[in-house]
């Protein structure tokens, strides 16, 4: 009986809990940290056209990704595409997680949860979507042309600005729901401070509400762009397969090509090119509003 | 005067989020009333309205199997997703211990790794394991739960000690003062307490499986396809109605499963 209630209670031995958190951990570790380390080997394998892939210790494959101006365009072409989506989401999602955070509404949950639906829809549906609005006898031509604004249907579907646009409405979410919870963090009466000394809304929110909400404004950029730099189903369905960017490079490399080392150095290259323009731009942020 | 710049600030705030909003649903609107459309050719206006595309769905095997398969996979990782995660959660909630904060990051860390990336890797992670053991791995339906698993875990250890640190722990205490031993108090109130963490961790590991698409693609053998990559091969020949009717069964199966979540955990304080 002593020795029951000597523990307090939910809290087993350190040998149990050891135990219950071992299978988690494994897996996670077995599951995702030794695959990756496998791909990185992998990486530094040769490939040799007709028998697959050859052991080796070389830096081949990252020299010819950066030596060849294809795969130099199609890691430009996917940072730019990610800066834009990461900056427009930034200043459209703030209005809207601002509201979401102030709203004394009881439909509050609703809106949220209109936000979280299509997060969790999966991004060939959304795409989908898109591809409605923007064919050639779509809802975008149908209308403008109806309206007498244009006298042919305008090229909209597989250019950069459908990806660009798929890719914002994708990684709205994310970005307002990260925001939201921070601006609700915020004490509204600092606001009210500002107004009362006279400060115009645009310099309300640029002195008191930026540099507070910098933590969430970090975080929401941070997460967006990696998405924005990862996509896969919004490029390929919305640019076509001439628009070629990182994500889809690594499937065609990998399942198409069945080079394996060069699509491991790709994936690589992906990974710390998002890791490294990441860092950059929170470093960025924080001297702008610090 | 000064009140006029708040009004316009306000008008212009409000316009901008509903905008917003809008923005944010569009697609879903878009391929909503295209799966309702009478003809096939997604042209606009549409010519009248029908139901006939839902009927069509059955007729093709990659979004009936695809449909399956997604179904099984899901189940199947979020089921072994909580096995392993709730207890892990458990003690990350409860125990201060050198190494518990990273090892939270840790099991948090399949969120943040890309999709492509995770994809990869498991892919040669696959296929080094079945040439060391002579199992077929690759493209089996095991090798699919396996990675998504992955996936669940990260979010029931996320909403399992969300729910856990609001926790009181008097009531435990008095559970065994009454002389409940431990097994007892932990069915009988620690799990009643944390139910909500628990099922919003299901549902959200459940959702996050059935739509993913980035990993799974290099996971399937042939012959197997998900839901999501078989709307996206279907959308990559065309699109039309008969893929739209599918998208809306999928959105209608995440919106069940986000009103069941909100029934246990409010939304807004959970994503």
């Amino acid at each position: 009986m002593a020795a029951v209630s000597s523990r307090p209670v939910g809290e087993p031995g350190n040998l149990t809990a050891a135990g219950l958190l071992v299978p988690a951990t494994i897996f996670v570790a077995i599951g995702l940290m030794v695959p990756i380390a496998i791909l990185f080997r992998y990486s530094l394998n040769a490939f040799v056209p007709g028998q697959l892939m050859v052991d080796a210790l070389t830096i081949d494959n990252y020299v010819k990704f950066f030596t060849d101006p294809f795969y130099l365009q199609v890691l430009w072409r996917t940072v730019r595409v990610a800066v834009a989506c990461t900056v427009f989401c930034l200043l459209f999602g703030f209005p809207l997680a601002y509201v979401l955070a102030r709203t004394q509404s009881p439909y509050k949950n609703l809106l949220v949860m209109a936000i979280v639906l299509p997060l969790f829809v999966g991004n060939a549906v959304r795409a989908a979507g898109w591809m409605v609005a923007f064919g050639s006898k779509g809802f975008v031509n149908s209308t403008l042309m109806g309206m007498g604004v244009i006298s042919q249907p305008i090229e909209i579907m597989y250019t950069e600005m459908a990806v660009v646009i798929g890719i914002i409405a994708v990684n709205l979410p994310f970005m307002v729901l990260t925001l939201q919870s921070v601006i609700e963090g915020i004490d509204r009466n600092v606001e009210e401070a500002a107004f009362s000394l006279g400060a115009p809304p645009m310099t309300m929110a640029t002195r008191v509400l930026f540099p507070l909400a910098l933590p969430g404004i970090l975080a929401g950029v941070i997460l967006t762009f990696i998405l924005a730099m990862n996509a896969y189903a919004t490029p390929v369905l919305l640019g076509g397969p001439k628009f070629q960017t990182m994500g889809p490079l690594v499937f065609s490399t990998f399942a198409q090509q069945n080079n394996w080392p060069f699509g491991g150095a790709v994936s690589f290259i992906l990974m710390t090119a998002t890791l490294i323009l990441t860092i950059a731009s929170s470093l960025l942020i924080r001297r702008r509003y610090a | 005067m000064m009140a006029d710049g708040r009004l316009l600030g306000r008008v212009a705030l409000y316009g901008v989020a509903w905008l917003t909003l809008a923005f944010i649903l569009m697609p879903l609107v878009f391929v909503t009333w295209l799966a309702f459309f009478a003809q096939e050719i997604p042209s606009f206006p549409p010519e009248g309205y029908s139901l006939k595309w839902f009927g069509a769905i059955a007729g093709n095997r990659n979004f009936v199997t695809g449909f399956t398969t997604s179904l099984q996979v899901a189940v199947a990782a979020t089921l072994i997703g909580l096995l392993i995660a709730v207890p892990a959660s458990l003690i990350l909630a409860r125990r201060q211990f050198a190494g518990s904060a990273v090892l939270n990051q840790f099991l948090l860390l399949p969120l943040v790794v890309p999709g492509v990336v995770m994809g990869t890797s498991i892919y040669v992670f696959q296929i080094e394991t079945e040439i060391a053991t002579g199992l077929p791995i690759l493209g089996s339906l095991g090798g699919l739960v396996a990675g998504h698993t992955l996936l669940v875990i990260p979010w029931t250890v996320r909403l399992v000690t969300a729910s856990l640190t609001g926790l009181d722990r008097a009531a435990e205490e008095a559970a065994q003062s009454l002389g409940a031993n431990q097994w007892t108090t932990f069915f009988r109130v620690t799990l009643p307490a944390i139910r909500p963490g628990v099922v919003a961790g299901a549902l959200f590991g459940f959702v996050t499986s059935f739509g993913n698409l980035e990993m799974s693609l290099f996971l399937v053998g042939p012959g197997r396809v998900t839901l999501p990559i078989a709307i996206l091969q279907y959308l990559e020949w065309k699109i039309d109605p008969t893929v739209a009717a599918v998208s809306v069964l999928q959105i209608l199966l995440i919106a069940v499963a986000m009103i069941i979540t909100d029934r246990y955990v409010k939304l807004a304080r959970v994503v």
